[in-house]
């Protein structure tokens, strides 16, 4: 995906990374966040972002016209690799159990979620809601063309 | 060998680091911003991850949330976008630098 010229393509990669770890969560146990990574990320989000690629660039994408500088991969790789190397340095020092074979009933599917959504986390449900409402406010007014804004 | 929590570690890691490397190196706001979206993505699994490994679902509330904030972020920075393009007619990173100037 990073390394894909046109956004296109990016974008068709990504989507292709985001339903591996749907697949990935599916095998953790978690079907409803399976679900929904399916729905909310490799749907609308990226739809979000093929419209975009579309309206903005056109059906034939330029293709970046610089290469990345050697300096600016120095910059990138060297703390990837520190990021990297510091993971697997501290998950090697200890020995880390494998996964428990009995989890509670109903783990992970949408009924133990709507009761932690609606008991304990009750505030942040709510918040997130407000979250969402000043972004979808806020994306409106970015959108609305210069001339009907009421506060010009 | 039996996949444990360690691998998913690992691999949540190497697809945060992937999407750091490709906002750095890329120039393109909107792969920058797909970019974004794989870390958020890395970091997920590491809650799903631990989620399993202890045995208690309230993990996923917190990727249920990440969700939330990620579709705003998504929002927002697209609609950015849209203004910026415009004014601008770019999407290069490298051509906004009006505030270096």
């Amino acid at each position: 995906m990073v390394t894909s010229r046109s956004a296109v393509m990016a974008a068709c990669w990504l989507i292709l990374a985001f339903l591996g770890s749907a697949g990935l969560y599916a095998s953790l146990q978690a079907p409803f966040l399976a679900v929904m990574q399916v729905l909310v990320y490799a749907g609308a989000i990226m739809v979000l972002f093929m419209f975009v690629i579309m309206m903005l660039e056109g059906p034939v994408m330029p293709a970046e016209a610089r290469r990345p500088r050697p300096w600016m991969l120095l910059g990138a790789v060297i703390p990837a690799g520190v990021i990297l190397a510091m993971v697997i340095w501290t998950i090697k020092g200890v020995s880390l159990p494998a996964f428990p074979q009995n989890l509670p009933e109903g783990f992970g599917q949408p009924l133990s979620m709507a009761h932690h959504l609606l008991g304990p986390y009750l505030l942040a449900f709510e918040l997130i809601s407000i979250v969402l409402l000043v972004a979808i406010l806020g994306a409106l007014a970015l959108g609305k063309s210069e001339r009907s804004k009421p506060w010009k | 060998m039996e996949v444990g929590l360690t691998h998913y570690l690992v691999l949540a890691a190497a697809v945060f680091v992937v999407g750091m490397v490709g906002f750095v190196v890329r120039r393109n706001v909107i792969i920058m911003l797909m970019c974004l979206e794989l870390m958020l993505s890395g970091v997920n699994l590491t809650f799903v991850a631990f989620s399993r490994e202890l045995g208690n679902d309230a993990g996923h509330i917190f990727v249920l949330m990440n969700f939330a904030v990620a579709a705003a972020e998504v929002a927002i920075g697209l609609a950015i976008l849209v203004e910026i393009f415009r004014r601008r007619r770019t999407v290069d990173a490298d051509d906004l630098n009006t505030l270096m100037e």
